[in-house]
C-alpha cells in the first residue's frame, strides 16, 4: 500500500512540475474513488482531485476539460453511502471548484444536459448532508455553497478574473434552455440565507461562524445582490455572546476568534468601501467589538501583566529565557597576585582588562545608585556571598602578607564596592549577550556602550592623579586604610566672579513669581507686621523679594558705604541689597499699573528700614527718598490721564516730600495730564491731614509756574488755604480773573 | 486534508516530539507519518518567520515563510536609517554580504549577520505574502528548508508572529476571494522582534505544530464514517473542530505569547 502511495505522489509531484499530466494522471487514478478502494488511496484520490481542480496552473480550458472528466467519478464519490468525512470534505472542496467551471461549460454547451445533471446531483447531495454533516464536513459545505452563490447572482464585474471566481448570473443568456437565470437567482438567494442563519444558529462555533464570515468578503464586494443581507446579518450578529459563559481558556480562544474574525471583515468591507450608507453602522459595529474585545481580554494592560507574572513565579523576567535552565556560572575570584596593589585592584572582580580600567566615578551617582538598587534586588544571594568571601580572601591574604599595623574597618564599603564591581561585570556582560556576541570573543570591542573606549580609559588614568599616594603603596596597610578626607579648598572668591555670582542668586529669587499664582482669596494686609512666608503665593514671595532687598544687609552694610569709590573706580560694584532693588525696580515697571502694589509695599519696607537705620544710627545710606522718586520718575515717563493708579500710590506710599511732589509739575505741562495731577495732589490734601501743607505747596506753585493748570490750582487753593484769595486778590488782580473766565468757559 | 507522501496509519501512530526542547541544535528523527504542512508569516520574512521556518523543518514538517511589510526592512546605524530591500528579488546571501561590507562590527554585533548566516542556510531570499500565488506549484524551491511535501504551494496551517500580520493575511485572503476552496487555519502567535524572544516563539510554534499535528494525525487513523461515531469525544471529531482546544492548552503553556486564531479559506 505505501508502495503504491509512494508512486502516486511521484506521479503527483510530475505534475506539479508539468500541469500538462494532471488530466492523464487523474483519468488513471479514477478507479481508486471507488468505494471499493482502500481508504487510504480512496483520500489520496480525492485529495489529488481537490488539487488539480483547484490548480492556478492549469488554464481555465484546461481545467474544463479535466472537470467534465471527472465530474461522474466525482458524484459518485460523493453520492457514495457511509462514506469517509475526509474523502466527503475533499469530494466537496472539488465540487466547490467544479461547480463554476461546468456553469461555464454548460453556458457554452446547453445541448450536453449530462454534465449540469451531474453537478447539480452533486449540488443535491451536499446541500442534503450539509445539514446532519461532521462539522469539517460542514465547513466545505459552506464554502461549495458560497460558490454556487457566487455563480448565481449577478456580478459587478470587480472581481478576480480567474479560478471561476468571474462565473456569474449574467452570463447566462435568458433564453438557455438549461439553466434559467430567475430559479438559479432565487436559489441562490434561498442559500445565502441558509448560509447566515448559520451564523445565528451556530452563535458559539467559532469554526462554522468564522468559515461563513470568512467566504462572504467577496460576495459583499463582487454581488450586489447579496449586499444588504450579509451586512444585515453581520451587524445582527453577536460574536460576543459566548463571553457571558465561564470563560474557559477554551471560550477564550472561540469569543477572541470570533470577535476578531467579524472585525477584519468589517474593516476589510469599510477599507473599500467607505461611501457606502451602511458604512458608518459597520464602523460603529467594528468600534464596539474593539472596546469589548479590550475589555474582555485586557489587551491594552497586556503590559502591566509583568508584576502578576513576577508573583506567580515566572520570575522577574518578563519574558521566558531561552536557556532558561542554564545556571551562572559560578563566580571565580582570583586570588591576588603577591606585590603591591591598589584599593581598586582589590575589590575588581572581572578578569576583563577593559572593565577593570573603567573608571566608575565617571558614571553620575544617582545613576549608580539606581543601578546597585537594581542590582542588589535581582542579585543572587549565592554569587553576592561568593564575591564578598573572595574579596575578603584577598584582604586576609594581603594581611597575612604584609606586617600587621593596625585592624581596618573592612566590611561595610568591602561589600558595597564588591557589588559596584560585580554591577559593572554584570551589566556590561549583559548587553553582550543580548547582542549574540560570545562572552570570550575578544575580537570584538562594542564601541558604542562607552563614550570611551578602553585605551582612553586607560590613557586617562595614567594622566590622572594616582587613587593612592605611590609611597602609600609600598606599605599595603597604609593603601588599605581609609585616610581623613578633606574637602578640597574652594576656588578664591574674587570681586568680579563675587558680582556675577550675587547678580545670578538676584536673579534666581526672581524666578519662581511667574510660575506663582495670585492668592484665590485677597486677604486683608497685615501691614508690616506679616509673615513673609506663610503662604507660597505670589504675594508671600514678592514680600520676601523686598525684605531680602531693604533688611538682608542691615547692620552689614559699614562696608559698602564705598560703594560710590569703587564705582568711580570703573568697576561698578552693588551690594547684593541694591541689585536685588534693581531688579525688584525693573520688575515694577515692567508691568507698573498692575504691579503698584508691590511699589509701594517695597516703598513701606524702605521706609521702614530706613527709620530702624536712623533709630540706630547705624549711619548707613538711606534708601526710601531715593527708591521713591526712582519709581515715580518711571512711572511718569509711561503716565497717561487715565493712570489714576498714580493718584492711589501717592496716598499709600508713607512718606511724601516736596522733591517727590515735584514730579507732579512735570505732568502739568501736559494739558492731558493736568487733571490728574491735580487730583492726586486734591486727595492728598483732603485725605493725608500731615501732607496737606506739602500738597497745597506744590499746589500753589504750579499755580504759578503753570498757564494751564492755573483754573484748577486756584479753584483748590480758594478752598483749602484760607487767606490765598485775599492774598491774590491784594497782591495781584489779573491772573486770578482770567482764571476764573476761563474756568467758566 | 489534501495529498501527503504517506498516511499510513502505523507509521503515524509514533507520537511526535512534544516537549519541542530539542528543535533548536538541530533536527530531531522523523517519525514519517501524516505531516501537517505549515506557513510562517512575520513582517520582513527575516527574524520571526525565519527562525519558525527553520525550527519547523528541523522538525521535519514541510514549511514555508513570507513577510507582510512592503519592504525588507533590517535596522542601520540609527532609527532613521534602515536598510531596505524588496522582497522576492534580494537574497539572504547578497543582504549579508551588502551589510558585512558596511559595517562588519556594528551588524555582526546587532546580530543581524548571524540572522542572515541563518536564514541563507534556510531559503534564499525573503518572499512577500501578499505576492504568494497560492496553489501555484512550488517545485523550484527543492533547496529551501522545509521544502519537501510543500511542492502543493498550500499549507494547512498558516501561523504570523504579530498580530498587524495577521491582519494583513487574513485581509488578503478575503480579497483574494478564496479561489481553492480550502480551508486553512490561521493563528498569530504575538512575538516580539527580537532575537531573543523570536528563538523562544520558535519552539512555542514547534510545540504548537507538534499539538496540531498529533490531532491531524488521529483524524487519518480512524476510518470510515462509523468511526467518528465511537471513541472519545475528543477523539471523535475531526482536526478542525480540535484546533480551538488545542490552542486553548497550548496557550495555558504559553501565556506570555497572546494567540489568536480563525478558519479562513485559501
Amino acid at each position: 500500500m505505501s508502495e503504491q502511495i509512494q508512486q502516486l505522489s511521484a506521479a503527483r509531484k510530475m505534475a506539479l512540475e508539468n500541469p500538462g499530466y494532471f488530466k492523464q494522471i487523474i483519468q488513471g487514478i479514477l478507479p481508486l474513488t471507488a468505494p471499493s478502494a482502500p481508504v487510504e488511496l480512496r483520500r489520496w484520490a480525492a485529495d489529488f482531485i481537490a488539487e488539480a481542480l483547484a490548480c492556478p496552473a492549469l488554464r481555465t480550458p484546461d481545467k474544463g476539460d479535466l472537470t467534465l472528466a471527472i465530474i461522474d467519478a466525482l458524484r459518485s464519490l460523493v453520492e457514495a453511502p457511509d462514506q469517509d468525512p475526509l474523502v466527503l470534505k475533499a469530494g466537496i472542496m472539488a465540487a466547490a471548484s467544479a461547480y463554476p467551471v461546468i456553469v461555464r461549460w454548460i453556458i457554452g454547451n446547453a445541448y450536453h444536459p449530462a454534465a449540469w445533471e451531474a453537478m447539480s446531483a452533486i449540488k443535491s447531495k451536499i446541500l442534503s448532508v450539509w445539514e446532519g454533516a461532521l462539522t469539517p464536513v460542514k465547513l466545505c459545505c459552506i464554502k461549495f455553497v458560497q460558490r454556487v452563490i457566487l455563480a448565481q447572482t449577478a456580478s459587478n464585474g470587480t472581481e478576480p478574473k480567474h479560478s471561476g471566481l468571474d462565473v456569474n448570473l449574467t452570463m447566462i443568456p435568458p433564453n438557455h434552455n438549461l439553466l434559467d437565470p430567475r430559479l438559479l437567482e432565487a436559489e441562490a438567494i434561498g442559500l445565502l440565507d441558509r448560509m447566515l442563519g448559520g451564523l445565528q444558529d451556530n452563535s458559539s462555533d467559532a469554526l462554522i461562524v468564522d468559515a461563513t464570515l470568512n467566504t462572504l468578503a467577496i460576495l459583499v464586494r463582487t454581488r450586489p445582490a447579496t449586499f444588504s443581507r450579509i451586512t444585515n446579518a453581520v451587524l445582527n450578529f453577536n460574536p460576543l455572546k459566548l463571553a457571558n459563559s465561564p470563560m474557559t481558556p477554551k471560550n477564550k480562544v472561540l469569543v477572541k476568534s470570533m470577535t476578531k474574525t467579524t472585525q477584519m471583515l468589517l474593516k476589510h468591507l469599510l477599507m473599500r468601501d467607505s461611501h457606502n450608507p451602511l458604512a458608518p453602522r459597520l464602523s460603529q459595529h467594528f468600534d464596539r467589538l474593539q472596546r469589548s474585545r479590550l475589555e474582555i481580554f485586557d489587551e491594552a494592560n497586556r503590559k502591566r501583566a509583568l508584576p502578576e507574572q513576577a508573583a506567580a513565579g515566572y520570575g522577574d523576567v518578563k519574558r521566558q529565557k531561552t536557556e532558561a535552565a542554564a545556571p551562572q556560572p559560578p563566580l571565580r575570584i582570583q586570588p591576588l597576585a603577591p606585590g603591591p596593589h591598589t584599593l581598586a585592584e582589590v575589590f575588581s572582580l572581572t578578569n576583563n582588562t577593559g572593565l577593570q580600567g573603567f573608571d566608575v566615578t565617571l558614571v553620575p551617582a544617582p545613576l549608580t545608585a539606581r543601578i546597585n538598587v537594581r542590582t542588589l534586588a535581582s542579585l543572587d544571594q549565592g554569587q553576592l556571598d561568593l564575591a564578598i568571601n573572595g574579596v575578603r580572601d584577598r584582604l586576609i591574604a594581603l594581611y597575612a602578607a604584609a606586617p600587621a599595623v593596625a585592624p581596618v574597618p573592612v566590611p561595610v564599603p568591602a561589600t558595597a564596592t564588591a557589588q559596584q564591581a560585580s554591577v559593572n561585570a554584570e551589566t556590561v556582560n549583559a548587553e553582550t549577550v543580548a547582542l549574540g556576541v560570545e562572552e570570550d570573543d575578544d575580537a570584538y570591542e562594542p564601541d558604542f556602550y562607552a563614550a570611551e573606549d578602553t585605551e582612553q580609559i586607560l590613557n586617562k588614568l595614567d594622566n590622572a592623579p594616582p587613587e593612592e599616594p605611590p609611597e602609600q603603596n609600598a606599605e599595603p596597610d597604609s593603601a588599605l586604610a581609609l585616610g581623613p578626607f578633606r574637602l578640597p579648598p574652594p576656588p578664591v572668591l574674587n570681586p568680579d566672579t563675587a558680582v556675577k555670582v550675587s547678580q545670578i542668586t538676584a536673579m534666581r529669587i526672581f524666578g519662581p513669581l511667574s510660575g506663582l499664582e495670585d492668592p484665590l482669596v485677597r486677604k486683608p494686609k497685615a501691614g508690616l507686621n506679616r509673615l513673609a512666608a506663610n503662604s507660597h503665593d505670589r504675594d508671600s514671595w514678592l514680600t520676601l523679594i523686598t525684605r531680602l532687598a531693604t533688611r538682608s544687609t542691615m547692620g552689614l552694610e559699614d562696608d559698602i558705604k564705598t560703594e560710590a569709590d569703587a564705582t568711580a573706580l570703573g568697576r561698578p560694584q552693588m551690594s547684593l541689597g541694591n541689585l536685588i532693588r534693581e531688579m525688584l525696580f525693573n520688575y515694577v515697571l515692567e508691568d507698573w499699573r498692575r504691579r503698584i502694589e508691590v511699589a509701594v509695599a517695597w516703598c513701606c519696607e524702605e521706609w521702614y528700614n530706613d527709620q530702624l537705620t536712623k533709630r540706630e544710627g547705624l549711619g548707613a545710606p538711606l534708601n526710601y527718598e531715593r527708591c521713591a522718586l526712582r519709581l515715580m520718575d518711571g512711572f511718569l515717563s509711561y503716565i497717561t490721564a487715565q493712570d489714576k493708579v498714580l493718584t492711589r500710590f501717592l496716598s499709600e506710599i508713607p512718606q511724601l516730600s516736596r522733591e517727590l511732589l515735584g514730579r507732579l509739575k512735570g505732568l502739568c505741562s501736559d494739558p492731558t495730564t493736568v487733571q490728574l495731577a491735580m487730583t492726586s495732589l486734591l486727595y492728598l490734601v483732603m485725605m493725608k491731614p500731615p501732607a496737606r501743607e506739602l500738597a497745597l505747596d506744590t499746589v500753589y506753585e504750579i499755580w504759578v509756574e503753570y498757564e494751564d493748570a492755573r483754573p484748577l490750582a486756584e479753584k483748590y487753593l480758594h478752598r483749602w488755604r484760607p487767606g490765598f484769595a485775599e492774598a491774590h486778590a491784594a497782591a495781584n488782580g489779573a491772573p486770578g480773573g482770567n482764571g476764573s473766565q476761563a474756568m467758566t468757559a | 486534508m489534501s495529498a501527503v507522501d504517506t498516511a499510513s496509519g502505523a507509521a503515524s501512530s509514533s507520537k511526535p516530539d512534544q516537549n519541542g526542547q530539542n528543535g533548536q541544535n538541530g533536527g530531531r528523527e522523523d517519525p514519517g507519518g501524516f505531516k501537517l504542512k505549515f506557513c510562517t508569516v512575520c513582517a520582513s520574512n527575516q527574524n520571526r518567520s525565519m527562525e519558525g521556518h527553520l525550527r519547523l523543518s528541523l522538525a521535519n514538517y514541510p514549511v514555508i515563510s513570507f513577510g507582510t511589510g512592503s519592504l525588507v526592512r533590517l535596522p542601520g546605524p540609527s532609527i532613521t536609517q534602515p536598510n531596505v530591500y524588496k522582497f522576492n528579488e534580494t537574497s539572504y546571501d547578497s543582504i549579508y554580504r551588502e551589510l558585512e561590507a558596511k559595517d562588519p562590527r556594528l551588524y555582526r554585533a546587532n546580530g543581524l549577520l548571524n540572522m542572515l548566516g541563518r536564514n541563507r542556510q534556510v531559503k534564499w531570499g525573503p518572499e512577500r505574502w501578499q505576492d504568494w500565488q497560492i496553489g501555484m506549484p512550488r517545485t523550484k524551491h527543492k533547496e529551501d528548508k522545509g521544502a519537501d511535501g510543500m511542492e502543493g504551494g498550500v499549507a494547512d496551517v498558516v501561523i504570523t508572529c504579530e498580530e498587524r500580520c495577521w491582519d494583513a493575511v487574513i485581509d488578503d485572503l478575503l480579497a483574494r476571494g478564496s479561489p481553492l476552496n480550502r480551508p486553512v487555519h490561521v493563528i498569530n502567535i504575538d512575538i516580539k522582534d527580537n532575537h531573543e524572544e523570536a528563538s523562544v516563539g520558535g519552539r512555542a510554534i514547534v510545540d504548537l505544530a507538534d499539538s496540531l499535528n498529533k490531532i491531524a494525525a488521529e483524524e487519518r487513523e480512524k476510518v470510515g464514517a462509523s468511526a467518528f461515531d465511537s471513541g472519545s469525544v475528543g477523539a471523535r471529531s475531526g482536526f478542525d473542530e480540535r484546533v480551538p482546544d488545542v490552542l486553548a492548552e497550548w496557550q495555558e503553556r504559553w501565556p506570555n505569547l497572546p494567540a489568536t486564531w480563525t478558519l479562513a479559506w485559501f
